[in-house]
């Protein structure tokens, strides 16, 4: 099912007060801005994934929560969280 | 017999040995036009005089441009003398023997050959094509650029780059004149490993590689047997390679979208066979395990008697897996090459590598994009010791889900530019090596400014010098 922007940071607000353990409406909204990413998996590949290698247009995501912020990125396709803890996830 | 017949025997026997030798001569003459006979374009006539005008395309003309266009029957003369002015060009004659052939001056003084792609595109035109002059010559034939009819063509600048949108002349890949020398082969197989292929997209579905009926499917341990009657799909370890992204379909068309076939567009190679795996999802990304498991499906049907003399692998990331270069060796010992994406993240790969691009392995050869100015394209990798090879891959359009085309940018897209060039010297050397293919491909580039230091050959692909 195809996502557009107002579900992809829904889906990562969701997904980032999961992982903190905290209310979504902890949750801050810094900034949301079109992005072409360098490839498939918006350049946050997971361990072991391999991605077509064409320039992909999405949202890229900035929450900030805890005093730190937070990278999402996100196409029609997917929402993946950027380099969290030194990974990356697709949630 | 009497003397009267005798005379005239005499008389019949003379205009035989006369008719003879006239008839002889006759040949003498056809053989020598033969030998000295070449076609050049009208345009041609005058030669170019400046630096600029020598480093300009093969197909760029000099002096007055013209083309031949034959108008569909029903298209008033009215029509045709609208269109001709809206391009600001001249009906020089009128083929009267020809119904709706028309010789035309373009007044611009622009391409012979692009004009006759801006006429062939045109609903109303059944085709059109420069002018050819046929003149004596001492020389050899020179090629001669060959233009499809495809109707998207004109937009294909990797292929024929004329200018448009504001593109450097000449900055393409010379597949026009390759073309002169072969259009590809149904002969020659390209493994297109990616998201899949839409094999009923009616531009590519001409050009799909199907299992041999006498073929056995194929067979894996684990899975048992797999009727890959149309390719392979190691995500759901099954037989359907139907792309659900678009990403795929788009490199089989840069690869092989069927040429002169008046539908959208035309691939390197008019004729060839595209085998379609899929181990990258609708979102364009898969694991390393099902790219392994898809390679090794490409050996067992090499093996088992398929001519499959290519991987396409526009996909890549950072990590290293030895597995994966393991079973990439394997595709060289079985006399396949390796056409690998070098990655977009504008960094040197020397450096920081890209897998599978940047595997020492002797059938790998990985590929850096350039955009329409001969420049590389700002988020390609680059590497002077591990990205082999450049070739456009900025702004192409081909071939995408549901009878559509799209431009996309990559070296997703690159790479299929080197893997359908590779075919072509296939097609006309079925029976080089992959270490002489490679070398062949690494051989045959124009120098590029841009890329001195940036890449191991520091040049773009010319198809035409891959098929010298």
């Amino acid at each position: 099912m195809s996502i557009n922007k107002d579900g992809a940071v829904q889906n990562a607000r969701t997904d980032l007060a999961k992982r903190l353990n905290i209310d979504p409406a902890d949750v801050k909204e810094r900034s949301v801005e079109d992005s072409d990413f360098p490839d498939m998996s918006l350049g946050a590949a997971e361990d072991g994934e391999m991605s077509g290698q064409m320039i992909t247009p999405g949202w890229r995501i900035r929450l900030e929560a805890n005093g730190q912020t937070f990278e999402y990125r996100a196409d029609k396709n997917q929402v993946r969280l950027y380099k969290y803890k030194g990974k990356n996830y697709r949630i | 017999m009497n003397r009267n017949n005798i005379f005239i025997h005499i008389a019949l026997a003379l205009v035989l040995i006369l008719v003879a030798a006239f008839a002889g001569q006759l040949s003498r003459w056809r053989k020598q036009l033969k030998t000295n006979v070449r076609i050049v374009p009208a345009a041609e006539k005058k030669q170019p005089t400046s630096a600029e005008e020598i480093a300009l395309s093969e197909t760029r003309s000099f002096g007055r441009p013209e083309v031949l266009v034959k108008f569909k029957s029903g298209v008033s003369r009215a029509t045709i003398e609208s269109l001709t002015s809206r391009f600001n060009d001249r009906i020089e004659d009128n083929i009267e023997n020809v119904a709706g052939l028309e010789s035309i001056d373009d007044l611009d003084n622009a391409d012979a050959g692009t004009v006759a792609a801006q006429y062939g595109a045109m609903p109303e035109v059944e085709y059109a094509e420069p002018n050819y002059d046929i003149e004596l010559d001492e020389v050899d034939n020179p090629l001669v650029p060959i233009l499809p009819h495809d109707p998207q063509f004109n937009d294909q600048w990797a292929l024929a780059n004329s200018g448009q949108r504001g593109g450097k002349q000449g900055a393409d890949i010379s597949a026009t004149l390759a073309w002169a020398k072969t259009t590809g082969s149904e002969d020659v197989v390209v493994a297109v490993l990616d998201s899949g292929v839409d094999y009923t997209h009616e531009d590519l579905a001409g050009n799909m590689w199907v299992r041999p009926s006498e073929m056995d499917p194929y067979h894996d341990e684990e899975l048992g047997t797999v009727d890959d009657l149309n390719g392979y799909n190691a995500i759901d370890g099954n037989s359907d390679p139907m792309d659900e992204n678009g990403h795929g379909t788009h490199c089989a068309g840069i690869i092989g979208a069927e040429g002169e076939n008046d539908l959208g567009i035309a691939g390197v190679n008019w004729k060839v066979q595209i085998m379609p795996l899929k181990f990258m999802n609708a979102g364009g990304f898969g694991t390393t395990k099902d790219a392994i498991e898809a390679i090794n499906y490409v050996i067992d049907r090499k093996k088992a008697g398929v001519n499959v003399r290519i991987i396409s692998a526009s996909w890549g990331s950072t990590q290293k897996s030895r597995a994966l270069e393991d079973v990439i060796r394997k595709a060289y010992e079985n006399d396949i090459l390796f056409v690998a994406a070098a990655g977009n993240a504008s960094t040197n790969n020397d450096r920081s590598p890209h897998y599978p691009s940047s595997y020492d392995v002797p059938n790998v050869i990985s590929v850096a994009a350039l955009d329409r100015h001969d420049q590389l394209a700002s988020f390609s990798n680059y590497g002077a010791k591990s990205v082999a090879i450049a070739a456009p891959g900025k702004e192409i359009l081909s071939t995408w889900l549901g009878n559509q085309y799209e431009e996309k940018s990559g070296t997703s897209m690159a790479t299929p530019v080197i893997s359908g060039v590779a075919a072509l010297i296939l097609a006309e050397n079925p029976r080089m090596s992959v270490d002489d293919l490679r070398k062949r491909m690494m051989d045959s580039t124009d120098p590029i400014v841009a890329l001195k230091g940036k890449t191991v050959s520091g040049g773009r692909i010319n198809a035409q010098k891959a098929l010298k």
